[in-house]
């Protein structure tokens, strides 16, 4: 690992916002997806979205482990140890695993999402982070093939297949402008080229990118920009996936598991 | 490539002719292996699928009772640990229905005689899962008593069962590693954490000791005859506890059978006899969760029909 660059404490704040937004996407789209393992629809799939899965929480793991290091905490503690309300994941990852369909559009729209953040995050003058997001962009190369090769099996499967993809497309397309969403001081990381590009620009980038592609799917999507609480807004599916995943630890407190 | 000596040479025959079953037995009865594509009696090929086709779909529903903790594993690295361990067991279902449908059934009719509670899976999946604990104790002992025979099943005389068994034997023994883990931290872990692994492992024991089977007459096994499987199931019980139960008192845990204890004179383990009529009962779809895993099962597959469907282009027609 890089050097750790002297950092001042504004920009030390508004950096942990971003690596917090980044890891709660991973973790929280990890942990949903993880819930196909064993129950996909065919078994080379099961297995395939099984692993990508893994790869999204090792994502996290290494985000929540940059925080830890920059703010002195642990990083279990900050994925399992929060209140739901804590959590900055963008909304789009607020909603249930859905059917094959809805997870296909939600990952599509994530994958494609993450790219264009990605490739702003490798230009970070942050090095750990720039060099974290090198890494983490070759996996999601793969991630994204695949979603887009599921995309388009479905789109060109039959009514069955399409219906469900667009009508979980129109569900999503608001809540997915969130991964653009401001973050809490991105003025400053702006400024101090730890974000190469204000998340407006990439939100552009992103859209022109996928509106050809979706739109002889779904017909056209309405006019969308992200909002100032679309990391913060929570959902009754989330507050259940928390407390799934805190009930090991809430049952026996401070134990090592 | 210690694979050479079940691999024949491309343009080799094997050492009988086809349609001669006595020489085919011979053969094979002296440690000889067939080949997927070899000739081979119609029982013997029966048998093997049979064999194979249930060791499928144990992997198969075995991940169910770990997929219950899938959302709940409580670290970083269980998650990850986990979900990987149970993505390998989906993995060596894919690979074991491969070898099966290499024997003449379909994979989508195995499936369907699954679900149909047509065909059998392992005693243990069985039962259902009650704490964290239980996932210790699956991937350890489950896994390790599982592994015993499946050692047993690299020297199988069907060479492409064989060869399975060796990359999946490599991953189990990665899964007993990551149970064993498990284990030892809540057994190094609070009073409660203890009691946790005590009450999952007083709850496992019983299904442990029944999952190799009862004693056969070796004789009359033909599975052993033919050398399908290399040990029989008195051996593969006395391997297990000979490997696990030094283990499991090391940690200081008590193995919930007053009667066990290893009889220096003869050299084996003595127990208490287990309840072959409850193995019985529980593999022919009565166990405490059988019905409610194949249920589960029914339904996630009814719900991605559409997807097969989908992708073989037959929408129209489903």
């Amino acid at each position: 690992m890089a050097e750790t660059p002297p950092i001042d404490a504004t920009s030390r704040e508004a950096l942990a916002e971003l690596l917090l937004s980044v890891a709660d996407d991973e973790f929280v789209i990890g942990f949903w997806d993880s819930e196909w393992t064993g129950i996909a629809p065919m078994l080379e799939e099961d297995v395939a979205t099984s692993s990508i899965a893994q790869d999204e929480i090792g994502h996290a793991k290494v985000l929540y482990e940059l925080l830890a290091e920059l703010t002195d905490d642990d990083a279990d503690r900050i994925a399992f140890g929060r209140a739901s309300d804590a959590f900055r994941h963008a909304s789009l990852m607020n909603h249930a695993r859905g059917d094959w369909a809805f997870s296909v559009a939600r990952r599509y729209l994530y994958e494609t999402a993450d790219q264009v953040r990605l490739a702003a995050l490798t230009g970070s003058t942050y090095e750990p982070l720039a060099l974290l997001a090198g890494k983490m962009r070759r996996e999601e190369t793969y991630h994204l093939m695949h979603a887009d090769t599921w995309l388009r099996r479905l789109a060109d499967g039959g009514n069955a297949g399409r219906d469900r993809l667009s009508s979980s497309l129109e569900c999503l397309w608001t809540d997915a402008q969130e991964i653009f969403a401001p973050l809490i001081g991105e003025e400053t990381l702006v400024r101090e080229g730890i974000l190469p590009e204000p998340m407006r620009a990439m939100s552009i980038t992103w859209q022109a990118r996928v509106r050809p592609k979706l739109e002889p799917i779904c017909g056209a999507l309405p006019a969308a920009t992200p909002s100032i609480d679309g990391r913060t807004r929570r959902t009754s599916d989330f507050a259940w996936l928390h407390g799934e995943f805190t009930s090991v630890a809430r049952s026996e407190e401070a134990a090592t598991w | 490539m210690n694979d050479a000596d079940t691999i024949q040479p491309l343009n080799a025959r094997p050492p009988y002719a086809p349609g001669d079953a006595e020489a085919f037995y011979a053969h094979v009865g002296t440690g000889g292996k067939v080949e997927a594509d070899d000739w081979m009696p119609d029982d013997y090929r029966a048998a093997v699928l049979k064999f194979v086709e249930m060791h499928a779909n144990s992997e198969l529903m075995g991940v169910l009772p770990e997929r219950d903790w899938i959302m709940r594993a409580p670290t970083l690295r269980r998650k990850l640990a986990l979900t990987s361990k149970i993505q390998d067991e989906v993995g060596h279902a894919q690979l074991l229905y491969r070898v099966a449908e290499d024997l003449g059934k379909p994979r989508a009719q195995m499936l369907q005689d699954l679900l149909d509670g047509k065909t059998k899976f392992h005693n243990v999946f069985h039962y259902p899962t009650r704490s964290w604990a239980d996932v210790g104790i699956i991937a350890w002992l489950v896994d390790a008593a599982a592994i015993v025979s499946q050692q047993a099943l690299r020297d199988s005389s069907y060479a492409p069962y064989a060869r399975t068994m060796k990359k999946i034997c490599w991953e189990e023994s990665v899964h007993i590693m990551h149970g064993r883990d498990v284990v030892l931290t809540l057994m190094n872990g609070t009073e409660k954490q203890r009691a946790m692994v005590q009450e999952a492992l007083d709850r496992w024991w019983g299904p442990l000791m029944q999952m190799h089977g009862p004693p056969t007459d070796p004789a009359r096994d033909k599975d052993l005859h033919w050398g399908i499987k290399a040990k029989n199931n008195e051996q593969l019980r006395q391997e297990f506890l000979s490997i696990y139960v030094p283990r499991l008192l090391e940690l200081g845990l008590t193995i919930p059978d007053p009667a066990l204890r290893y009889d220096e004179s003869i050299g084996r383990w003595e127990y208490t006899e287990p309840d072959w009529a409850e193995l019985k009962s529980v593999v022919t779809g009565h166990g405490p969760a059988s019905q409610s895993r194949l249920e589960f099962r029914r339904v996630n597959f009814a719900d991605t029909q559409w997807v097969r469907d989908a992708l073989l282009g037959n929408a129209a027609a489903a």
